[in-house]
């Protein structure tokens, strides 16, 4: 029987859900456990038959080893499997895509799947096959659309070009988004222009995730299901669950809400967690003093320079986080898990109010020296807690010896706090891979979603957000100025000139934001292009499987490919017009040892930085 | 956990090896399943119903998807591969991290390799390579599936010790003196007095070599002997080192191990094991002795003893019975895959081996057999491509090239002690069959075709690997002569000896680049 014969533009090959739980005795048929099957025009008997074999083989390897087959290998295809109480997905491609990849596709797919739906067993127990499968469809359609092989490879998110954009514009999305997180309901949120991500305060899982409803609204603003407001077709929101993980990270990195963490001295700490936005009330180093000294000479003006050069976590900016900052850390906060204590919520209540007072709903910036709001900035200023910068730390330190009145305001909470944040330093969730949100108890949150023409504000916020019509207005008319105008800026910002191919490629990964930054054209099947794809995609696999591989050179006969790694980024190389006479015998002339000098070159002027 | 299992289409167990972790694990899984209290399943019984349903997928895959599994990894990181050598399937297993993807795919094909030498032209027939691997006689089959497993054991073991076969190369020892006095004595001394003797009983020594554990020493082949393959040559030092394993890994051996193991035949490197009748493990009512270690290796004088009437196939355990080995030879009309040789291998010292390769008298069957299963593996293809008979048989080397020499062929074996009838038979029905044609032909004669080539298989086995000639006569050097080639170079080696143990246990890249465990 001969293989189906494929477009090379899919990714995917094949993708299904099969449940083992519906086919346990003799009679019942290998079809009644297929959920979804792609591509739904395979023909039934074929559908039966990988689903019959592959869960089958699966379950007998898994019950060998006592653990669940993660990959699949055939001749012509791989497999990246997930086996959970009883159901078995299988997404396969190419045998030329890398492991890690496909791996990396199925978790995305399946996790969009519960980020939207919920648990998977639930799901179909409270949906049609059909409606679900049109949802798997969706999701797969939306993972595969759009981007290049290089982003494939890389799974990363998809963001605006950067190096067009005034970096101020990046500035004013992170603050829009800032601006919203003051209302206490809103998690965190992100800022996408035509389904890219032109800034984010949530991880690039949680970003991803949330740019598929965006997609989807984007190309049919009516959804039937969607919850219309009284804002108009403009606003939507959706029902979306939330890992305990994801939750507990979006809990832990409050820019305002949670005051304890920083007033307690601390002077042994130098390293803390990041903020995942900033803005200028949130700059510790400068303003922590004022309170007492109201008259202070420093001007809001003066102190918009030091935020501005350092990049915000999730800046969708690569060129500018390198050298790359720590990832942020969540952390288990001891004595809050979600509840706040009165005496918090009091006082979130009236800097809220504060911030409410302030009317316009307009940066930051301009607030920066409103005397109304400026007491109010002192317990603003008193929930960031700035690690990033050791410098500013220790001015920092400088500081707080002589400004008991915000530490002793909560000082008893604030030891506790500050002991749990030092020794507890999980990794942050860089991944997926091993959640495994189909058993662990998923929280429903709502995301909402305001779009302007082809912008969208995108927040995660707690369920009863919508029910809290003070706060949705609030949220929407101080956003909505903002985000006019960001859309005109960015509509107006002229598409970057393609470039003529220059004497080299490169393509450099941000693993900590998941962003690429290419000089690669867009262009589909680009020939000359096609070994460098190659080699990216099997070094970057080398790079995966041998955790202490830092560097390597690739070759053929007609190309030289260097990549070099860290643990926060991948970059790959490749010189033009190398001699293609260095094949054979290693020579030390060869022009391809030359490539990692020339590459730590040529890259300074994109903002990467290999030194 | 390791293991590595081959199986036939059917998911029979063609022949299972297994770490003691893993053989646990697949006990442990039985014992929870088993509470009937009717005790554990034989082991062979164990690992062929676990690893059914994969090989039955793997074989249903290839039939209707035409694409099969060749790797499985679980989340624990424990590694399966799976090859398919026409109908026999391997699947090598990993568990513990020390072997990846590549590793047990080598294992796979080194123990394909060592199949071919063990079985030679056999095994272009699945269905005698099945009975052949899978003897019919539970005792046979253990001894076989021992032999098996040692050898596999050396080879792993070599692999994690010597670089020569990390990187599946042969070394050499290099000492330019000696090498070039070594190579002249063999040529002048030791070869041309074998080759003279009146006791060589037919056998003509092709090549002779001196290894030092796994280096080599000195290498002589005659002018009429062709080039012996790097492959052919691994497989050989990894035969000679499962009979006289070289302990490298420690410093001072007790001299007395050495004496023992130098003394006896190829299997007394292990423990025997005193009582062999809990060997016979088919016997389900009678539960496995816990206590019984995994891989026991029986004394073959014991079993002898006990299981004369079964095992009057089975070599005797004398060592100066040589090993049939299949080898790739390459002459002037061709290159003939998997002739058959004798091999001796004489240990000088531990660590030090002289192993003579002889050419048999018999060859020059092994070459038309050759021939013939060529000329019909080629007219089968041929067919399956959907070619007409008559155009099939057409081909180069036409059918009618071969038709006098087969029949000439037949006649010779008819008059000899081989049975051909069987394939005087299939022959007739081949020729009669040609000449026809029609709806069908095709497929007849590509039934044919597989008839005819099973039979050829079967005549070479006979010729072959079912120990010939007489109890009084064997045919082979004579221990007499082996014994006095052996004090030759010994006497050669001498002074030499312990000189040449240190040098050859220098294995300097090895030691500069020392693997992390």
């Amino acid at each position: 029987m001969a293989e189906l014969v494929l477009p090379d533009s899919r990714r995917c090959n094949y993708f299904f859900l099969y449940d083992g739980s519906k086919v346990r005795g003799e009679s019942d048929q290998t079809r009644e456990g297929i959920c979804y099957f792609y591509p739904e025009e395979t023909p039934l008997d074929r559908q039966e038959l990988l689903c019959g074999q592959l869960a089958g083989a699966g379950r007998c390897v898994s019950e060998l080893s006592s653990s669940p087959v993660r990959i699949l290998n055939l001749h012509r295809n791989k497999f990246a499997i997930r086996m959970e109480d009883d159901f078995f997905w299988a997404l396969g491609c190419s045998v030329e895509v890398p492991t890690v990849s496909v791996c990396e596709l199925l978790d995305q797919l399946i996790n969009l799947f519960c980020f939207y739906n919920g648990s998977v067993r639930h799901s179909y127990q409270l949906n049609s096959q059909e409606t679900l499968a049109s949802r798997w469809a969706q999701y797969l359609s939306h993972l595969e659309s759009g981007s290049s092989e290089l982003q494939h490879i890389f799974s990363c998110l998809k963001t605006i070009d950067s190096t067009n954009v005034d970096p101020l514009l990046l500035l004013k999305a992170a603050l829009i988004l800032q601006a919203c997180q003051r209302c206490p309901l809103v998690l965190a949120g992100c800022i996408l222009f035509r389904g890219r991500v032109v800034s984010t305060q949530m991880s690039p899982q949680l970003t991803m995730k949330a740019m598929v409803h965006e997609s989807e609204t984007y190309t049919k603003p009516q959804r039937p299901n969607g919850q219309s407001s009284s804002f108009g077709s403009a606003v939507s929101s959706t029902t979306v669950f939330l890992t305990p993980s994801e939750l507990q990270y979006l809990q832990s990195t409050p820019v305002d809400k949670d005051f304890s963490s920083h007033s307690t001295p601390h002077k042994n700490t130098p390293l803390k967690k990041n903020r995942l936005s900033r803005t200028l009330s949130d700059t510790p180093s400068s303003t922590e003093s004022e309170p007492s000294d109201p008259g202070s000479s420093q001007s809001p003006q003066k102190l918009l320079s030091p935020h501005l050069s350092e990049s915000s976590v999730y800046s969708s900016d690569p060129s500018q986080s390198t050298p790359n900052p720590p990832p942020p850390q969540p952390l288990e906060p001891p004595l809050s898990n979600g509840k706040q204590s009165p005496e918090e919520e009091s006082l979130e209540e009236s800097y809220y109010h504060s911030f409410h007072s302030n009317g316009e709903g307009g940066s930051q910036i301009d607030n920066g020296g409103d005397s109304s709001a400026f007491g109010e900035n002192s317990h603003l200023n008193g929930g960031g807690v700035d690690g990033a910068c050791g410098e500013e730390f220790n001015f920092r330190v400088a500081e707080e010896s002589h400004d008991n009145k915000v530490s002793e305001e909560v000082s008893g909470r604030g030891c506790g706090r500050v002991q749990g944040h030092e020794v507890e330093r999980p990794d942050p969730p860089r991944s997926d891979v091993f959640e495994h949100p189909g058993e662990s108890p998923l929280i429903p949150m709502t995301l909402y979603l305001h779009r302007v023409k082809g912008l969208v504000l995108a927040l995660l916020v707690e369920p009863h957000f919508l029910s809290d019509k003070a706060s949705m207005e609030e949220v929407y008319h101080s956003s909505l100025a903002s985000l006019n105008g960001l859309e005109a800026h960015l509509r107006s910002v002229s598409p970057g000139v393609p470039g003529a191919p220059g004497p080299y490629i490169f393509a450099h990964f941000d693993c900590i934001q998941s962003t690429l930054t290419s000089n690669l054209s867009g262009r589909p099947g680009g020939a000359p292009e096609r070994p460098f794809v190659r080699a990216t995609s099997l070094l970057h696999s080398h790079f995966c499987n041998t955790e202490t591989l830092q560097e390597a050179i690739i070759r053929s006969a007609g190309a030289a490919v260097y990549g070099t790694r860290s643990v926060a980024q991948e970059t790959y190389f490749q010189q033009h017009g190398g001699s293609l006479r260095n094949s054979g015998i290693p020579n030390h002339q060869d022009s391809a040892f030359s490539l990692p000098g020339k590459a730590r070159h040529r890259l300074l002027k994109h903002g990467v930085n290999l030194l | 956990m390791k293991c590595l299992l081959i199986s036939s289409q059917s998911a029979e167990v063609l022949f299972h090896w297994t770490d003691p972790e893993f053989y646990q694990n697949v006990q442990a899984q039985y014992g929870a399943s088993q509470e009937d209290g009717h005790g554990l399943p034989a082991f062979e019984d164990s690992i062929s119903t676990l690893f059914a349903p994969i090989i039955i997928s793997c074989i249903t895959m290839v039939d209707r998807l035409g694409d099969s599994y060749t790797s499985f990894t679980t989340e624990n990181n424990h590694i399966y591969v799976l090859h398919q050598f026409d109908e026999c399937l391997y699947i090598a297993v990993n568990g513990d991290g020390e072997e990846g993807e590549g590793d047990l795919r080598r294992k796979i094909y080194v123990m394909k390799k060592m199949i071919e030498v063990m079985f030679g032209m056999v095994t272009l027939s699945s269905d005698l390579l099945r009975r052949e691997l899978r003897p019919q006689d539970t005792e046979q089959r253990a001894r076989l599936w021992e032999h098996l497993q040692s050898l596999l054991e050396t080879y792993s073991h070599l692999r994690e010790n010597d670089q020569s076969f990390l990187v599946e190369a042969v070394e050499r020892l290099i000492h330019p003196t000696l090498c070039e006095q070594c190579i002249e004595f063999l040529e002048r001394r030791l070869v041309q007095q074998l080759n003279s003797s009146v006791e060589r009983a037919g056998e003509e020594v092709l090549h002779a070599f001196i290894l030092v554990h796994t280096k080599l020493l000195a290498f002589y082949s005659s002018r009429n002997a062709s080039t012996l393959s790097t492959s052919d040559l691994l497989a050989l030092i990894i035969m000679s080192q499962n009979m006289y394993p070289s302990n490298t890994d420690q410093d001072d051996p007790n001299p007395e191990d050495i004496e023992s193991t130098s003394g006896s035949g190829p299997e007394s490197f292990y423990t025997p094991e005193p009582s062999p009748t809990d060997m016979d493990s088919r016997s389900s009512d009678m539960p496995v002795r816990e206590s019984t270690p995994l891989f026991e290796f029986v004394d073959p004088d014991v079993q002898m003893a006990e299981d004369s009437l079964h095992t009057l196939e089975v070599p005797p355990p004398d060592p100066s019975t040589p090993r049939r080995v299949f080898l790739e030879v390459s002459l002037k009309d061709g290159l003939f895959p998997m002739m058959p040789h004798s091999m001796y291998c004489l240990p000088l010292w531990p660590g030090i081996t002289l192993v003579l390769l002889t050419k048999i008298p018999t060859s020059a069957v092994a070459m038309s057999v050759y021939t013939f299963l060529e000329a019909f593996a080629k007219l089968e293809k041929r067919l399956n491509e959907g070619q007409e008979g008559s155009a099939a048989t057409r081909g180069q080397p036409t059918i009618h090239d071969i038709r006098s020499k087969l029949d000439k062929f037949i006649k010779a074996l008819g008059a000899s002690e081989i049975k051909s009838a069987q394939l005087q038979n299939v022959w007739t029905d081949f020729k009669n069959r040609i000449g026809r044609g029609g709806p069908g032909f095709n497929r007849e004669l590509i039934r044919s075709c597989k008839n005819m080539k099973t039979q050829l298989c079967g005549v070479y086995r006979q010729c072959f690997l079912i120990e010939s000639g007489t109890a009084d006569s064997p045919r082979r050097l004579s221990p007499c002569l082996q014994e006095r080639a052996q004090t030759m170079v010994q006497d050669k080696l001498m002074d030499w000896k312990d000189f040449l143990l240190v040098k050859s246990k220098r294995n300097i890249t090895m030691v500069s680049y020392p693997f992390s465990k």
